[in-house]
Protein backbone atom coordinates (compact mmCIF):
# COMPACT_ATOMS: atom_id res chain seq x y z
CA UNK A 1 0.00 0.00 0.00
CA UNK A 2 1.45 3.39 -0.90
CA UNK A 3 1.81 6.13 1.71
CA UNK A 4 -0.94 8.09 0.03
CA UNK A 5 -3.34 5.18 0.07
CA UNK A 6 -2.47 4.49 3.67
CA UNK A 7 -3.30 8.06 4.50
CA UNK A 8 -6.58 8.02 2.67
CA UNK A 9 -7.57 4.85 4.42
CA UNK A 10 -6.46 6.22 7.77
CA UNK A 11 -8.38 9.43 7.27
CA UNK A 12 -11.54 7.57 6.45
CA UNK A 13 -11.05 5.37 9.47
CA UNK A 14 -11.00 8.54 11.55
CA UNK A 15 -14.20 9.76 9.99
CA UNK A 16 -16.07 6.59 10.79
CA UNK A 17 -14.95 6.67 14.36
CA UNK A 18 -11.96 4.36 14.44
CA UNK A 19 -9.40 6.91 15.54
CA UNK A 20 -6.55 7.31 13.10
CA UNK A 21 -3.09 8.27 14.20
CA UNK A 22 -0.53 10.83 13.16
CA UNK A 23 2.63 12.46 14.40
CA UNK A 24 5.59 14.71 13.79
CA UNK A 25 8.75 16.44 15.08
CA UNK A 26 11.63 18.81 13.80
CA UNK A 27 13.79 19.28 10.66
CA UNK A 28 14.62 15.82 9.43
CA UNK A 29 15.15 14.13 12.71
CA UNK A 30 15.60 10.81 14.33
CA UNK A 31 13.16 11.09 17.24
CA UNK A 32 13.98 10.10 20.80
CA UNK A 33 11.67 8.67 23.37
CA UNK A 34 11.11 10.75 26.47
CA UNK A 35 13.09 8.51 28.84
CA UNK A 36 15.94 8.39 26.35
CA UNK A 37 15.99 12.18 26.29
CA UNK A 38 16.06 12.37 30.09
CA UNK A 39 18.91 9.90 30.24
CA UNK A 40 20.95 11.55 27.51
CA UNK A 41 20.60 15.09 28.84
CA UNK A 42 23.24 16.31 31.26
CA UNK A 43 20.91 18.98 32.61
CA UNK A 44 17.15 19.27 32.88
CA UNK A 45 16.05 22.62 34.26
CA UNK A 46 12.89 24.59 34.77
CA UNK A 47 13.62 28.26 34.36
CA UNK A 48 12.86 31.62 32.90
CA UNK A 49 14.70 33.23 30.00
CA UNK A 50 16.27 36.48 31.07
CA UNK A 51 18.60 37.36 28.21
CA UNK A 52 19.04 36.64 24.52
CA UNK A 53 22.49 37.35 23.14
CA UNK A 54 23.08 36.77 19.41
CA UNK A 55 26.73 36.50 18.47
CA UNK A 56 28.95 35.68 15.54
CA UNK A 57 30.72 32.46 16.22
CA UNK A 58 34.44 31.99 15.63
CA UNK A 59 35.83 31.11 12.27
CA UNK A 60 32.45 29.98 11.02
CA UNK A 61 31.16 33.53 10.79
CA UNK A 62 27.75 32.24 11.61
CA UNK A 63 25.18 33.68 13.98
CA UNK A 64 24.02 31.76 16.98
CA UNK A 65 22.31 32.92 20.15
CA UNK A 66 23.35 32.36 23.72
CA UNK A 67 20.32 32.28 25.96
CA UNK A 68 20.53 32.99 29.68
CA UNK A 69 18.10 31.17 31.89
CA UNK A 70 17.42 31.82 35.56
CA UNK A 71 16.97 28.40 37.13
CA UNK A 72 13.75 27.98 39.07
CA UNK A 73 14.22 24.26 39.62
CA UNK A 74 17.14 21.97 38.82
CA UNK A 75 15.40 18.75 37.84
CA UNK A 76 18.49 16.84 36.75
CA UNK A 77 22.10 17.86 37.26
CA UNK A 78 23.53 20.72 39.29
CA UNK A 79 23.42 23.83 37.19
CA UNK A 80 23.59 26.59 39.81
CA UNK A 81 21.29 29.58 39.63
CA UNK A 82 21.92 30.47 36.00
CA UNK A 83 22.25 28.35 32.88
CA UNK A 84 23.56 29.38 29.50
CA UNK A 85 22.65 27.45 26.39
CA UNK A 86 22.82 28.13 22.70
CA UNK A 87 20.57 27.79 19.74
CA UNK A 88 21.29 28.33 16.05
CA UNK A 89 20.45 31.69 14.55
CA UNK A 90 19.78 35.16 15.82
CA UNK A 91 19.79 38.71 14.56
CA UNK A 92 22.76 41.02 14.34
CA UNK A 93 22.10 44.40 12.84
CA UNK A 94 19.74 44.11 9.90
CA UNK A 95 20.54 40.46 9.22
CA UNK A 96 18.70 37.60 10.81
CA UNK A 97 19.77 33.98 10.55
CA UNK A 98 17.34 31.26 11.45
CA UNK A 99 17.33 27.51 11.17
CA UNK A 100 14.05 25.96 10.14
CA UNK A 101 12.63 23.94 13.01
CA UNK A 102 15.01 25.26 15.65
CA UNK A 103 13.48 26.83 18.75
CA UNK A 104 13.57 30.56 19.36
CA UNK A 105 13.33 32.21 22.73
CA UNK A 106 12.36 35.57 24.14
CA UNK A 107 13.02 37.14 27.51
CA UNK A 108 10.32 36.07 29.93
CA UNK A 109 9.74 32.64 28.37
CA UNK A 110 9.20 29.98 31.02
CA UNK A 111 10.52 26.61 29.93
CA UNK A 112 11.69 23.19 30.92
CA UNK A 113 14.85 22.44 28.97
CA UNK A 114 16.70 19.23 28.33
CA UNK A 115 20.29 20.26 27.68
CA UNK A 116 23.07 18.23 26.18
CA UNK A 117 26.75 19.07 26.29
CA UNK A 118 29.31 19.02 29.05
CA UNK A 119 31.15 22.11 30.25
CA UNK A 120 33.08 24.03 29.10
CA UNK A 121 30.96 23.66 25.96
CA UNK A 122 27.79 25.72 26.02
CA UNK A 123 25.01 23.14 25.63
CA UNK A 124 22.28 22.88 23.00
CA UNK A 125 18.74 21.75 23.79
CA UNK A 126 18.53 17.99 23.20
CA UNK A 127 17.61 17.42 19.56
CA UNK A 128 17.02 21.19 19.36
CA UNK A 129 13.23 21.41 19.49
CA UNK A 130 12.77 17.96 21.05
CA UNK A 131 14.32 19.16 24.28
CA UNK A 132 12.14 22.24 24.68
CA UNK A 133 8.97 22.22 26.75
CA UNK A 134 7.01 25.41 27.35
CA UNK A 135 5.33 26.23 30.65
CA UNK A 136 1.97 27.95 30.32
CA UNK A 137 -0.80 28.87 32.74
CA UNK A 138 -4.31 27.56 32.32
CA UNK A 139 -7.48 29.40 33.24
CA UNK A 140 -7.14 28.27 36.84
CA UNK A 141 -3.58 29.52 37.10
CA UNK A 142 -2.04 26.05 37.05
CA UNK A 143 1.37 25.66 35.41
CA UNK A 144 1.13 23.23 32.53
CA UNK A 145 3.90 21.83 30.36
CA UNK A 146 3.50 21.58 26.59
CA UNK A 147 3.74 19.67 24.39
CA UNK A 148 2.24 16.68 26.19
CA UNK A 149 4.56 13.74 26.73
CA UNK A 150 4.01 10.89 24.30
CA UNK A 151 3.54 7.56 26.06
CA UNK A 152 6.27 4.99 25.52
CA UNK A 153 3.79 2.13 25.39
CA UNK A 154 4.18 0.20 22.15
CA UNK A 155 1.66 1.01 19.46
CA UNK A 156 0.44 3.81 17.26
CA UNK A 157 0.78 7.35 18.52
CA UNK A 158 -2.75 8.61 18.06
CA UNK A 159 -2.96 12.33 17.53
CA UNK A 160 -5.72 13.85 19.63
CA UNK A 161 -5.69 10.97 22.13
CA UNK A 162 -7.87 12.38 24.90
CA UNK A 163 -5.63 10.88 27.55
CA UNK A 164 -2.62 12.84 26.29
CA UNK A 165 -2.88 16.24 27.89
CA UNK A 166 -0.39 18.85 29.03
CA UNK A 167 0.95 17.76 32.41
CA UNK A 168 1.02 19.96 35.45
CA UNK A 169 4.56 21.15 36.01
CA UNK A 170 4.84 19.29 39.31
CA UNK A 171 3.83 15.99 37.71
CA UNK A 172 6.16 16.57 34.78
CA UNK A 173 9.16 17.18 37.02
CA UNK A 174 8.33 14.17 39.17
CA UNK A 175 8.26 12.07 36.05
CA UNK A 176 11.65 13.35 34.90
CA UNK A 177 13.22 12.82 38.32
CA UNK A 178 11.87 9.29 38.50
CA UNK A 179 13.41 8.43 35.15
CA UNK A 180 16.70 10.11 36.06
CA UNK A 181 16.91 8.19 39.34
CA UNK A 182 16.56 4.90 37.49
CA UNK A 183 19.48 5.88 35.29
CA UNK A 184 22.51 3.66 35.90
CA UNK B 1 -11.48 0.99 0.23
CA UNK B 2 -14.48 1.73 -2.02
CA UNK B 3 -16.85 0.65 0.73
CA UNK B 4 -15.11 2.93 3.22
CA UNK B 5 -15.39 5.83 0.79
CA UNK B 6 -19.09 5.19 0.36
CA UNK B 7 -19.54 5.21 4.11
CA UNK B 8 -17.65 8.43 4.34
CA UNK B 9 -19.75 10.14 1.72
CA UNK B 10 -22.95 8.95 3.34
CA UNK B 11 -21.96 10.35 6.69
CA UNK B 12 -20.66 13.69 5.59
CA UNK B 13 -23.44 14.34 3.10
CA UNK B 14 -25.80 14.82 6.00
CA UNK B 15 -24.08 18.01 6.87
CA UNK B 16 -20.82 19.37 5.37
CA UNK B 17 -17.38 21.37 5.54
CA UNK B 18 -13.37 22.06 5.46
CA UNK B 19 -9.54 22.33 6.65
CA UNK B 20 -5.90 23.57 5.82
CA UNK B 21 -2.32 22.22 4.87
CA UNK B 22 1.41 22.95 4.36
CA UNK B 23 3.20 25.71 6.19
CA UNK B 24 4.98 28.66 4.60
CA UNK B 25 8.04 30.22 6.13
CA UNK B 26 7.72 33.96 6.58
CA UNK B 27 9.96 36.95 6.94
CA UNK B 28 9.01 40.12 8.70
CA UNK B 29 9.83 43.67 7.74
CA UNK B 30 8.62 45.92 10.48
CA UNK B 31 5.27 44.57 11.54
CA UNK B 32 4.53 43.02 8.15
CA UNK B 33 4.84 39.26 7.66
CA UNK B 34 5.33 37.96 4.15
CA UNK B 35 6.02 34.50 2.76
CA UNK B 36 9.72 33.83 2.39
CA UNK B 37 10.41 33.33 -1.30
CA UNK B 38 13.24 33.76 -3.77
CA UNK B 39 12.84 36.46 -6.36
CA UNK B 40 15.59 35.33 -8.76
CA UNK B 41 14.74 33.62 -12.03
CA UNK B 42 17.22 30.89 -11.13
CA UNK B 43 18.31 30.40 -7.56
CA UNK B 44 22.05 29.72 -7.43
CA UNK B 45 23.53 27.08 -5.16
CA UNK B 46 26.96 25.64 -4.40
CA UNK B 47 28.06 22.25 -3.12
CA UNK B 48 30.91 21.70 -0.72
CA UNK B 49 33.90 19.99 -2.24
CA UNK B 50 34.14 17.32 0.45
CA UNK B 51 32.49 13.94 0.55
CA UNK B 52 32.13 11.48 3.38
CA UNK B 53 32.59 7.73 3.65
CA UNK B 54 30.41 6.20 0.97
CA UNK B 55 29.53 9.46 -0.77
CA UNK B 56 31.97 11.47 -2.86
CA UNK B 57 31.55 15.19 -3.43
CA UNK B 58 30.40 14.46 -6.98
CA UNK B 59 27.82 11.92 -5.79
CA UNK B 60 26.64 14.40 -3.20
CA UNK B 61 26.16 17.09 -5.84
CA UNK B 62 24.29 14.68 -8.10
CA UNK B 63 21.90 13.64 -5.32
CA UNK B 64 21.17 17.22 -4.31
CA UNK B 65 20.69 18.23 -7.92
CA UNK B 66 18.15 15.42 -8.27
CA UNK B 67 16.31 16.85 -5.29
CA UNK B 68 16.27 20.27 -6.92
CA UNK B 69 15.04 18.76 -10.17
CA UNK B 70 12.12 17.17 -8.33
CA UNK B 71 10.86 20.51 -7.08
CA UNK B 72 11.62 22.20 -10.39
CA UNK B 73 9.52 19.62 -12.20
CA UNK B 74 6.29 20.52 -10.43
CA UNK B 75 4.17 21.65 -13.38
CA UNK B 76 2.07 24.10 -11.41
CA UNK B 77 5.02 25.91 -9.83
CA UNK B 78 7.58 28.23 -11.30
CA UNK B 79 10.86 27.95 -9.47
CA UNK B 80 14.24 27.12 -10.96
CA UNK B 81 17.73 26.49 -9.69
CA UNK B 82 21.29 26.62 -10.95
CA UNK B 83 24.25 24.68 -9.65
CA UNK B 84 27.17 27.10 -9.74
CA UNK B 85 30.03 24.90 -8.64
CA UNK B 86 31.93 23.30 -5.81
CA UNK B 87 33.20 25.41 -2.95
CA UNK B 88 35.48 25.04 0.03
CA UNK B 89 32.93 26.96 2.07
CA UNK B 90 30.81 25.05 4.56
CA UNK B 91 27.12 25.40 5.29
CA UNK B 92 26.13 28.06 7.81
CA UNK B 93 29.03 30.35 6.99
CA UNK B 94 27.55 33.78 6.53
CA UNK B 95 29.25 34.39 3.21
CA UNK B 96 26.43 35.41 0.89
CA UNK B 97 26.31 32.15 -1.06
CA UNK B 98 23.89 29.28 -0.63
CA UNK B 99 25.89 26.20 0.22
CA UNK B 100 24.85 22.56 0.50
CA UNK B 101 27.26 20.22 2.16
CA UNK B 102 28.22 17.71 4.77
CA UNK B 103 29.23 18.96 8.16
CA UNK B 104 29.84 17.15 11.43
CA UNK B 105 27.49 18.47 14.08
CA UNK B 106 27.75 16.08 17.04
CA UNK B 107 25.76 18.48 19.20
CA UNK B 108 22.83 17.92 16.86
CA UNK B 109 22.95 14.17 17.10
CA UNK B 110 19.23 13.74 16.34
CA UNK B 111 19.30 15.97 13.29
CA UNK B 112 20.06 14.47 9.89
CA UNK B 113 19.93 17.75 8.06
CA UNK B 114 18.75 21.30 8.46
CA UNK B 115 18.24 24.45 6.47
CA UNK B 116 19.08 27.94 7.58
CA UNK B 117 18.41 31.33 6.06
CA UNK B 118 19.98 34.73 6.36
CA UNK B 119 17.35 37.37 5.74
CA UNK B 120 17.73 41.11 5.38
CA UNK B 121 15.13 42.37 7.82
CA UNK B 122 14.91 45.77 6.14
CA UNK B 123 13.93 44.41 2.74
CA UNK B 124 12.68 40.92 3.62
CA UNK B 125 14.97 39.45 0.97
CA UNK B 126 16.83 36.19 1.37
CA UNK B 127 20.57 36.83 1.44
CA UNK B 128 21.50 33.15 1.43
CA UNK B 129 20.25 29.77 2.52
CA UNK B 130 22.50 26.92 3.56
CA UNK B 131 21.71 23.27 4.05
CA UNK B 132 23.85 20.91 6.07
CA UNK B 133 23.79 17.13 6.17
CA UNK B 134 25.10 15.78 9.41
CA UNK B 135 28.15 13.65 8.70
CA UNK B 136 27.94 11.92 12.07
CA UNK B 137 25.37 9.73 10.29
CA UNK B 138 26.12 7.37 7.43
CA UNK B 139 24.74 8.30 4.01
CA UNK B 140 23.97 6.61 0.73
CA UNK B 141 23.30 7.66 -2.83
CA UNK B 142 22.51 4.14 -4.03
CA UNK B 143 19.67 4.11 -6.53
CA UNK B 144 17.59 1.70 -4.48
CA UNK B 145 18.84 2.92 -1.11
CA UNK B 146 21.06 1.17 1.38
CA UNK B 147 19.39 -0.45 4.37
CA UNK B 148 22.17 0.63 6.70
CA UNK B 149 22.39 4.26 5.61
CA UNK B 150 20.16 7.32 5.24
CA UNK B 151 19.18 8.21 1.72
CA UNK B 152 20.81 11.50 0.81
CA UNK B 153 18.42 12.42 -1.99
CA UNK B 154 15.39 11.94 0.26
CA UNK B 155 16.73 14.21 2.97
CA UNK B 156 17.90 16.70 0.33
CA UNK B 157 14.41 16.82 -1.18
CA UNK B 158 12.99 17.63 2.27
CA UNK B 159 15.57 20.35 2.91
CA UNK B 160 15.08 21.86 -0.52
CA UNK B 161 11.41 22.15 0.40
CA UNK B 162 12.55 24.43 3.21
CA UNK B 163 14.97 26.15 0.84
CA UNK B 164 12.04 27.19 -1.38
CA UNK B 165 10.08 28.46 1.62
CA UNK B 166 8.05 25.62 3.04
CA UNK B 167 7.85 24.76 6.71
CA UNK B 168 6.94 21.39 8.11
CA UNK B 169 3.87 19.37 7.36
CA UNK B 170 2.05 17.47 10.09
CA UNK B 171 0.65 14.84 7.75
CA UNK B 172 2.23 11.71 9.09
CA UNK B 173 1.84 8.93 11.54
CA UNK B 174 4.24 7.30 14.00
CA UNK B 175 4.33 4.42 16.39
CA UNK B 176 6.33 3.28 19.37
CA UNK B 177 8.00 0.00 18.51
CA UNK B 178 7.71 -2.92 20.90
CA UNK B 179 11.49 -2.94 21.26
CA UNK B 180 11.55 0.80 21.92
CA UNK B 181 12.03 3.81 19.69
CA UNK B 182 9.62 5.82 17.62
CA UNK B 183 9.29 5.36 13.91
CA UNK B 184 7.21 6.72 11.09
CA UNK B 185 4.46 4.39 9.87
CA UNK B 186 3.49 6.56 6.94
CA UNK B 187 3.65 10.17 5.90
CA UNK B 188 1.65 12.24 3.48
CA UNK B 189 4.31 14.82 2.75
CA UNK B 190 8.03 15.00 2.11
CA UNK B 191 7.91 17.96 4.50
CA UNK B 192 6.91 15.72 7.41
CA UNK B 193 9.82 16.31 9.78
CA UNK B 194 10.65 12.82 11.01
CA UNK B 195 12.93 10.63 8.95
CA UNK B 196 11.39 7.51 7.46
CA UNK B 197 14.52 5.65 8.46
CA UNK B 198 17.61 4.14 6.92
CA UNK B 199 17.38 2.72 3.44
CA UNK B 200 14.01 4.26 2.61
CA UNK B 201 13.86 6.39 -0.52
CA UNK B 202 10.17 7.33 -0.52
CA UNK B 203 10.88 10.98 0.21
CA UNK B 204 12.50 11.42 -3.17
CA UNK B 205 8.95 11.81 -4.49
CA UNK B 206 6.75 14.79 -3.69
CA UNK B 207 3.22 14.29 -2.44
CA UNK B 208 0.13 16.44 -3.04
CA UNK B 209 0.66 18.47 0.13
CA UNK B 210 4.19 19.38 -0.99
CA UNK B 211 3.03 20.19 -4.51
CA UNK B 212 0.21 22.41 -3.28
CA UNK B 213 2.62 24.18 -0.96
CA UNK B 214 5.25 25.04 -3.55
CA UNK B 215 2.63 25.89 -6.16
CA UNK B 216 0.96 28.31 -3.78
CA UNK B 217 4.31 30.03 -3.23
CA UNK B 218 5.39 30.12 -6.88
CA UNK B 219 2.18 29.70 -8.90
CA UNK B 220 2.68 28.96 -12.55
CA UNK B 221 0.31 29.12 -15.48
CA UNK B 222 -3.29 28.69 -14.50
CA UNK B 223 -2.66 27.20 -11.06
CA UNK B 224 -4.66 29.87 -9.27
CA UNK B 225 -7.49 29.65 -11.77
CA UNK B 226 -7.81 25.90 -11.76
CA UNK B 227 -7.49 25.16 -8.07
CA UNK B 228 -9.54 26.24 -5.11
CA UNK B 229 -9.06 27.25 -1.51
CA UNK B 230 -10.91 26.86 1.71
CA UNK B 231 -10.73 29.26 4.57
CA UNK B 232 -12.11 29.27 8.04
CA UNK B 233 -11.42 29.53 11.70
CA UNK B 234 -10.96 27.09 14.55
CA UNK B 235 -12.73 28.17 17.72
CA UNK B 236 -13.31 26.91 21.22
CA UNK B 237 -16.11 28.55 23.17
CA UNK B 238 -16.07 31.32 20.60
CA UNK B 239 -12.36 32.06 20.99
CA UNK B 240 -9.85 31.35 18.24
CA UNK B 241 -7.63 28.28 18.62
CA UNK B 242 -4.04 28.91 17.52
CA UNK B 243 -1.96 26.12 16.04
CA UNK B 244 -4.61 23.54 15.23
CA UNK B 245 -3.77 21.20 12.38
CA UNK B 246 -6.48 21.40 9.74
CA UNK B 247 -6.75 18.69 7.12
CA UNK B 248 -8.71 18.82 3.88
CA UNK B 249 -9.52 15.44 2.43
CA UNK B 250 -10.95 15.15 -1.06
CA UNK B 251 -12.95 11.90 -1.10
CA UNK B 252 -13.07 11.91 -4.89
CA UNK B 253 -9.30 11.99 -5.40
CA UNK B 254 -8.13 10.65 -2.05
CA UNK B 255 -5.79 13.62 -1.73
CA UNK B 256 -5.02 15.06 1.71
CA UNK B 257 -3.66 18.54 2.14
CA UNK B 258 -3.18 20.17 5.50
CA UNK B 259 -2.53 23.49 7.16
CA UNK B 260 -2.63 25.27 10.47
CA UNK B 261 -4.88 27.77 12.20
CA UNK B 262 -2.13 30.29 12.73
CA UNK B 263 -3.87 33.36 11.34
CA UNK B 264 -5.29 36.04 13.54
CA UNK B 265 -7.98 34.65 15.82
CA UNK B 266 -7.32 31.05 14.76
CA UNK B 267 -7.97 31.54 11.06
CA UNK B 268 -6.61 29.32 8.31
CA UNK B 269 -6.57 29.10 4.55
CA UNK B 270 -5.59 26.13 2.42
CA UNK B 271 -4.99 26.83 -1.23
CA UNK B 272 -4.11 24.56 -4.13
CA UNK B 273 -7.01 22.17 -3.67
CA UNK B 274 -8.66 20.27 -6.46
CA UNK B 275 -12.03 22.01 -6.89
CA UNK B 276 -14.78 20.09 -5.20
CA UNK B 277 -16.03 18.89 -1.87
CA UNK B 278 -13.67 18.28 1.03
CA UNK B 279 -13.97 16.71 4.42
CA UNK B 280 -12.41 18.85 7.11
CA UNK B 281 -10.72 17.43 10.15
CA UNK B 282 -9.15 19.51 12.93
CA UNK B 283 -6.68 18.01 15.36
CA UNK B 284 -4.26 19.17 18.05
CA UNK B 285 -0.49 18.96 17.57
CA UNK B 286 -0.28 17.03 20.80
CA UNK B 287 2.26 14.49 19.59
CA UNK B 288 4.79 16.88 18.11
CA UNK B 289 7.67 19.16 18.92
CA UNK B 290 5.67 22.32 18.48
CA UNK B 291 8.79 24.45 18.24
CA UNK B 292 9.72 22.66 15.04
CA UNK B 293 6.59 24.01 13.35
CA UNK B 294 6.16 27.56 14.52
CA UNK B 295 6.90 30.03 17.24
CA UNK B 296 4.80 28.52 19.98
CA UNK B 297 3.21 31.53 21.63
CA UNK B 298 -0.39 30.70 22.47
CA UNK B 299 -0.48 27.32 20.73
CA UNK B 300 -3.38 25.19 21.98
CA UNK B 301 -3.05 21.40 21.92
CA UNK B 302 -5.65 20.52 24.53
CA UNK B 303 -8.74 19.90 22.46
CA UNK B 304 -10.42 16.95 20.81
CA UNK B 305 -10.13 15.87 17.21
CA UNK B 306 -13.10 17.33 15.37
CA UNK B 307 -14.69 16.62 12.03
CA UNK B 308 -16.56 19.50 10.53
CA UNK B 309 -20.13 18.28 10.11
CA UNK B 310 -20.52 19.37 6.50
CA UNK B 311 -18.50 19.03 3.33
CA UNK B 312 -16.74 22.20 2.26
CA UNK B 313 -16.47 22.97 -1.42
CA UNK B 314 -13.27 24.52 -2.74
CA UNK B 315 -14.52 26.50 -5.75
CA UNK B 316 -12.43 26.58 -8.91
CA UNK B 317 -10.40 29.77 -8.98
CA UNK B 318 -11.72 30.98 -5.66
CA UNK B 319 -12.06 30.35 -1.96
CA UNK B 320 -14.88 28.92 0.10
CA UNK B 321 -16.95 31.08 2.33
CA UNK B 322 -15.31 31.27 5.71
CA UNK B 323 -16.60 28.78 8.24
CA UNK B 324 -15.93 28.10 11.90
CA UNK B 325 -14.89 24.70 13.22
CA UNK B 326 -15.85 24.44 16.84
CA UNK B 327 -13.66 22.18 18.97
CA UNK B 328 -14.17 20.87 22.49
CA UNK B 329 -11.60 20.53 25.24
CA UNK B 330 -10.29 17.06 25.99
Amino acid sequence: MTNRKRWSAAFIAGVIGVMYAASLSAMVVVPAEFSEMVTASELVVHGRVVEIRPQIVGDRRTIETVVTLTVLDAIKGQPGTTVYFRVPGGQIGRYRRFMVGAPEFAAGDEVVLFLKGRPPAVPFPFGLSQGVYRVVRDGDGRSLVTPPVVSEAAGRVVRGDVSRRPLELSAFTRNVRAIAERQP
Amino acid sequence: MRRALTLLVMIVSLTAQPAQAYLHLTSSTGSKQTPLTWNQARVRWFATDRGVAGVTAAQFQTAVAAGFATWEAVPTASVAFQFVGFTSAVPFDDDGISTFGFDAQPDLDRVLGATSFVVDTLTGEIVESDVFFNSIFTWSTAAAGDASRFDLQSVATHEIGHFVGLGHSAIGETEIRPDGGRRVIASGAVMFPISLGRGITADRTLQPDDIAGVSDLYPDGDFDDTTGAISGRVVRNGTGVIGAHVIAFNPKTGVIIGGFSIGEGGTFQIAGLTPGAHVIRVEPLDDADIDSFFSPSGIDVDFQVTLFPRLIVAPEGGASDRFDVSVRPK
